[in-house]
């Protein structure tokens, strides 16, 4: 079976000619969940959106991404936007209809489905990430953890194979971090976490990739890798004290 | 400048909706033509930002300030279609979420602030430009289509008000022009400094590439433009004017929709030799007013923009 | 957000709210056009309309406070009108005639807005076949609008924080940068949102 994500000698560079990808190689499998760690500016989020097939449509980059063995192309890019689910790093940006019941039936009201169908999806999504009741309210009003979860929860509705999330706990609470994890627990679908909450990695993803001005740095077991103080310092991260606790060194 | 309801009368109305309709609709179909489908997105962003920088307070005199109107400005960073697209969104919202304006004259406030507005700031923008090269040119511009396009609504504005019988022309015009001859030299000012400050950030926003390929559109509106301007500036020294608008409504039978008047006829104040006086002179005012706020463009834009910086055209 | 109170009405309950939106938007259109368009003379159709208006307003429960600030708005408009018409006895619509209409097209307007979710407004004028592109710029717009609002305060906050004397010249080019900036951020954020619309199957 192939490999649900498969990047190959990735490369891409910004308008400027700064060079934000720089041979990237990796694949996970099909129900894995993987950190993906790194310092500001690494290139984690251009990483991200080329997953997804949002950065090939401005050209300037080389190499292949493959979604569940099929290549990104311009004709394969619906099935592989119905199959990979992101969630961006600003809910602002993401939830951008005026309601959260109106946000969270997006996705599934542009595949044409038929109305119950996209109402019915809604509802489990939304009860799925506890936020049964929230419908009607108006986006801009939620808190930032409320925000969060609806964005998983539009996401969600989408049935996608695959979750691609950018810093999902950044700007929240130590209890809305506890919840989110929570739910990510939940997923079954093969995930690819980018962000700075080691302690998420740690709990969540077996495996882990570095990643440091626009090239793979180490991948391996986390554990492993965030145990080796000179590596995590050197490219911006720390030992996470949960794992100064377990293992001492 | 928004018109509340209750101010313009159902001709008047109806036909700035009309001419609303036929330029908004001529702008959303230009706009789905050549808009990158990338930008659609910065529409509704550049609306909320509007609306946003509307809030952003600049001193004027005492304690009083003024705020960015923006249709010249947004003109000059998105292009003449998605502009009036803006604007237009813009204004309905005012409308139906703050009730800011009126509805049955929310075609009037279109057509003044979106349509005409955006269709002077992009003419006058597009001539001033060509007097001085480079981002100098650019910032003089912005400054001269901020004035122009505020004092061409006004002057619109008035007319409207006088066609519904609710003001005597010979008293709109000069109020409202000479207002917002001061009002514009704000919103120039506003305009200039603001788009400077964007060139310098973010060169690549501005779209300020000149109409050079002239779909029949832009020789529409063109036509539009020129026939809108020297209405403008005839119209004072026409003093018969409110009558001549007055024999076309009623050959078309518009006067039977009209308000009835609970007065007797009203005397034709326009003849009375001062009031007429009044009228001449604001539109000399206004002719002089145009040459000086365009001289006064190019000083700031030398002002500004040092002449190294200029030389790379933003 | 104290300078938006609209949406804290939209979401209570009562047949003014319960009533179908393009049913009330209709009414409040039909009722406007009609004022805007009665003869002067009409006294008892302006109280009528009042009376309606006024009745609708106590049931809604919208605050009386909010509507009667927001009325006191127009004054300027009226009072300009009333001092022109002193001048000018011959003009052909009294300001008595002028304020009555507005007053109670704006208390109408007022109704329905206060008492309808911006949304719904934008269903109606959809169905009423506004072309598409308006109606998701309309949309985008008063989603973000508190979004940059926000933004725009905290920018002049942070800014003003370190201002130490206003000057006119200064408080100019702090200003002029603030909305530079909300408009880079704008045009970025539109990116995103782009990048957001396409990762769930926008076309």
């Amino acid at each position: 079976m192939s490999p649900a994500i498969e990047v190959t000698d990735l490369r891409y560079r910004y308008h400027d000619g700064t060079e934000a990808l720089r041979g990237i190689t990796f694949s996970i499998e099909r129900g894995d969940c993987v950190g993906l760690l790194g310092p500001n500016g690494s290139g984690k989020s251009t990483l991200l959106l080329h997953l997804n097939g949002i950065l090939p449509e401005k050209a300037r980059n080389t190499g292949h991404v493959r979604i569940m063995g099929e290549a990104v192309t311009a004709e394969s890019l619906e099935r592989v936007r119905r199959r990979v689910g992101l969630l961006f790093q600003d809910p602002d940006d993401q939830l951008f209809c005026a309601t959260v019941e109106e946000d969270v039936a997006f996705g599934p009201r542009q595949l044409g489905l038929p109305e119950e169908e996209v109402q019915q999806r809604a509802r489990d999504a939304l009860a799925r990430v506890g936020l049964r009741d929230y419908g009607h309210r108006a986006t801009h009003h939620l808190s930032q953890g409320e925000k969060r979860r609806a964005c998983l929860a539009g996401v969600l509705t989408c049935k996608p194979d695959i979750l691609v999330l950018d810093e999902p706990t950044s700007g929240l609470d130590p209890r809305g971090r506890r919840e989110f994890k929570t739910l990510l627990r939940e997923i079954h679908a093969t995930r690819l976490i980018a962000t700075h909450d080691l302690e998420l990695v740690v709990e969540l993803c077996p495996r882990s990739i570095i990643l440091d001005q626009g090239q793979i740095i180490a991948d391996g077991p986390t554990r492993e890798l965030l145990n080796d103080e000179e590596l995590m310092l050197a490219h911006g991260l720390e030992r996470p004290h949960i794992l100064r606790h377990i293992h001492p060194h | 400048m928004h018109i509340p309801d209750g101010f313009l009368d159902g001709k008047t109305a109806g036909v700035a909706a009309a001419l609303s309709v036929c330029g908004v609709g001529m702008a959303l179909r230009q706009v789905k033509r050549e808009l990158p489908p990338r930008k659609t997105s910065l529409l509704g962003l550049s609306a909320a930002f509007l609306f946003a920088a509307q809030m952003v307070n600049f001193p004027i005199l005492g304690g009083t300030s003024g705020h960015l109107i923006g249709s010249a400005l947004i003109t000059a960073l998105l292009g003449l279609a998605p502009a009036i697209v803006v604007m237009t969104a813009v204004l309905i919202v005012q409308c139906f979420l703050f009730s800011d304006g009126g509805v049955v004259a929310l075609g009037a406030n279109v057509f003044n602030m979106a349509v005409l507005g955006c269709v002077t700031a992009h003419f006058s923008f597009h001539a001033a430009r060509r007097a001085m090269p480079g981002t100098r040119g650019e910032v003089a511009a912005v400054a001269f289509a901020g004035w122009c396009a505020v004092v061409a609504g006004a002057i619109t504005c008035a007319a409207q008000l006088a066609w519904s019988g609710r003001l005597p022309w010979t008293t709109a015009f000069p109020a409202m022009a000479l207002l917002h001859m001061l009002i514009g030299i704000g919103e120039g000012l506003i305009s200039a400094l603001v788009y400077l400050a964007i060139v310098r950030a973010r060169p690549d926003l501005a779209n300020t590439s000149s109409p050079t390929h002239a779909p029949p559109w832009t020789s529409v509106t063109l036509g539009m433009a020129v026939a809108l301007g020297i209405a403008i500036f005839l119209a004072p020294f026409a003093s018969t004017l409110p009558d001549g608008l007055e024999s076309v409504a009623q050959r078309f039978g518009f006067e039977h929709a009209a308000v009835a008047p609970p007065v007797s006829a009203p005397m034709p104040d326009y003849e009375v030799p001062g009031i007429s006086w009044s009228v001449g002179a604001t539109a000399v005012a206004g002719a002089a007013g145009t040459v000086i706020v365009f001289l006064l463009a190019l000083a700031l834009g030398r002002l500004l923009v040092p002449r190294k910086q200029s030389a790379t055209p933003g | 957000m104290s300078w938006l109170p609209h949406s804290h009405f939209t979401h209570s309950d009562s047949i003014v709210h319960r009533m179908r939106p393009d049913v009330k938007l209709a009414c409040a259109f039909a009722l406007i056009l009609a004022t805007a368009l009665a003869p002067g003379h009409w006294t008892a159709w302006y109280a009528a309309v009042f009376a309606l208006l006024t009745g609708a307003t106590l049931v809604s429960r919208v605050p009386l406070k909010f509507v009667i600030q927001r009325l006191l708005l127009l004054s300027p408009f009226i009072l300009a009108i009333a001092a022109v018409n002193a001048f000018h006895p011959d003009v052909r619509t009294p300001w008595q005639v002028v304020a009555a209409k507005s007053l109670l097209s704006l208390l109408a307007v007022l109704l329905v807005t206060l008492t309808t979710p911006f949304g719904k407004i934008l269903q109606v004028l959809r169905r009423a076949k506004v072309p598409a592109l308006l109606i998701t710029t309309m949309a985008l717009m008063h989603r973000y609008l508190f979004v940059l609002a926000d933004e725009s305060e905290r920018m002049q906050r942070a800014r003003l924080s370190r201002t130490f004397r206003k000057r006119k010249g200064i408080w100019w080019r702090l200003s002029a940068s603030v909305v530079s900036q909300l408009f880079v951020r704008a045009s970025q954020r539109a990116e995103r949102i782009y990048d957001a619309m396409c990762a769930r199957g926008w076309k």
